[in-house]
């Protein structure tokens, strides 16, 4: 973005909860229904999307109680409709601004100021970038980062997703309902994938892979052309033409406005204890924006669950007097 | 077949009861031989207008707030012009006796019917979500701007670029916006050169990619005005 101007609400008066979420994916989602279920005031306030990442997966296969698998849309909508059944409410805003003032975690967001004596972060993460010449400049002219919302546009056409991990190897299987191939570009010889779904994607005929191959740079004219490729092995540099490019090279965590507040690892993950606690009293963390080493949806619920439970037992500790 | 669940029906009678306030006509433009398989000479290929339809009957029959309005496409060409409708399937809504620049070219489906659901309750209160410093500038335009925001129906960061834009056209009558669904009008995704969603254009000039705050596209949104 060349320009952001961060609108200061500042004539606004706080707004007073007892539980603040931030984040209305899975941890955040379930972290409302346990603070919602010990009858708190709960707010989740996120920016973008209910249901987070989550809600960017066509298909859930692994999440227990599902046989036939579920749609990430789904399963969200259920998770948000079980938030808000047991009080919790959903703001759709952006976070500007966190301050802590005594007992209060006080969010300044784009629709209003809020406070509350405990905060529970499932902010989670967003896609990494390759950080290579042209990757900027052709986002939405054929670098995606979202292939349930763009795939459509490269039907008939050739695509390379960028990627080794679980979601590089099930959105490659993705496209193939749309592009004519999908080349699979992985750094190292081997994917990192659940061996199922790996599976699924050595079986497809439409899904080719280059191994040890790394992308130097993304060309085109006015959209994406070719990828720039070094062979890792030989260290040859390599033209591969192409129509579209989804990149899938690991996760950010949305961490950034408390990084002089919380203690975060090296990666800039929220470090926690298993109670979800972080380095401040009354503040937790859960889902993907922790450190872990799993992160699904089935260990984001567990998290939000634990969260939710550990930020009802301060409240009860300093014995907030609810106002009923 | 009901497009709508049972649940979602309910849900929905509940959220109108419970937020409408004023009477809202919806007007779809749509064609009358929708769903045939007849060959009829002039006849434009709609394949989503028969489910716009359904769905917007079923939501209609929700509130005694919300009417619909049917527009034919070809044989009611004056009042396709008059309201600048020159792709089907088109909503339009009155309130008032006045037609918004609030529009959705394409079927409101998957991710952008909770735009719909979002626009209607704003559009019935007569307000919007926006913060005051938006509603002000907002205020202040005094020529027409025309917002067009590009989507599928998969995609889940486009009803927020949707939802801003339409917001922007309920806070003055000089703003258009469109909903354009760009899987239904490939010509148009192919014009604006769209191979990523959401996609807004403003004005013919300043491009947006991706969903973004409402602070920074008040600055894009600016930019555009300039001469």
């Amino acid at each position: 973005m060349d320009f952001i101007s961060i609108a200061k609400p500042m004539d606004k008066i706080e707004e007073e909860q007892e539980v603040i979420i931030l984040g209305g994916g899975p941890a955040g989602l379930t972290a409302g229904i346990y603070a919602g279920r010990n009858l708190w005031k709960t707010l989740i306030i996120e920016k973008a999307i209910i249901g987070g990442n989550a809600a960017l997966t066509e298909k859930i296969d692994n999440y227990p109680g599902f046989p036939e698998g579920i749609t990430g849309e789904e399963l969200v909508k259920r998770m948000e409709i079980q938030a808000k059944k047991f009080g919790s409410k959903i703001l759709e805003a952006d976070v500007l601004n966190f301050r802590i003032d005594g007992i209060w975690k006080i969010i300044e967001t784009s629709n209003g100021i809020y406070r509350a004596p405990t905060l529970i972060i499932a902010t989670g993460t967003r896609p990494r970038k390759l950080e290579v010449p042209g990757e900027e400049e052709f986002t939405g002219k054929g670098v995606s980062y979202c292939a349930v919302c763009d795939g459509a546009f490269f039907t008939g056409k050739r695509v390379a997703v960028v990627g080794g991990g679980d979601s590089a190897v099930e959105e490659a299987i993705y496209l193939t309902k749309f592009a004519e191939e999908v080349i699979l570009i992985h750094r190292r010889d081997t994917l990192k994938a659940e061996k199922i779904t790996q599976q699924k994607a050595f079986s497809n005929p439409k899904i080719k892979f280059l191994w040890s191959h790394i992308v130097k740079a993304i060309e085109g004219d006015k959209k994406v052309e070719r990828l720039i490729l070094q062979d890792l092995k030989t260290n040859e540099i390599k033209q591969l033409p192409i129509d579209g490019v989804f990149i899938y090279v690991g996760l950010i965590p949305n961490t950034e406005i408390f990084k002089d507040i919380l203690n975060l690892d090296k990666d800039g993950f929220i470090i926690t204890d298993e109670k979800m606690h972080t380095s401040v009293p009354g503040i937790y963390a859960a889902g993907d924006v922790r450190g872990k080493i799993l992160r699904q949806i089935v260990t984001a619920v567990a998290d939000g669950a634990i969260a939710g439970m550990e930020a009802s037992k301060f409240l009860e500790d300093i014995k907030y007097n609810k106002e009923v | 077949m009901a497009l709508l669940k049972e649940e979602d029906r309910q849900y929905l009678e509940n959220l109108f009861r419970e937020n409408l306030k004023d009477k809202v006509k919806i007007i779809l433009f749509s064609e009358k031989a929708a769903g045939s398989k007849l060959v009829v000479p002039g006849r434009i290929e709609c394949p989503y207008c028969q489910q716009t339809r359904e769905i917007l009957e079923e939501l209609t029959g929700l509130s005694d707030l919300l009417e619909l309005e049917v527009h034919d496409f070809l044989t009611d060409e004056i009042i396709a012009k008059k309201y600048n409708v020159d792709k089907i399937p088109a909503i339009l809504f009155e309130k008032n006796n006045n037609v918004l620049g609030v529009r959705y070219f394409g079927i409101p489906s998957g991710y952008e019917f909770s735009s719909l659901i979002e626009d209607l309750i704003d559009i019935s209160r007569g307000e919007t979500q926006l913060s005051p410093t938006t509603k002000s500038f907002l205020k202040t335009v005094d020529k027409p701007v025309h917002i067009q925001v590009f989507v599928t129906p998969t995609c889940p960061y486009c009803p927020r670029a949707v939802r801003l834009a339409h917001q922007f056209a309920m806070e003055n009558p000089l703003i258009t916006a469109d909903m354009i669904e760009a899987i239904e009008f490939p010509h148009l995704a192919e014009k604006y050169e769209v191979t990523g969603v959401p996609k807004t254009i403003i004005n013919e000039k300043v491009e947006i990619e991706g969903a973004v705050p409402e602070n920074v596209f008040l600055e894009y949104f600016k930019s555009a005005l300039k001469d």
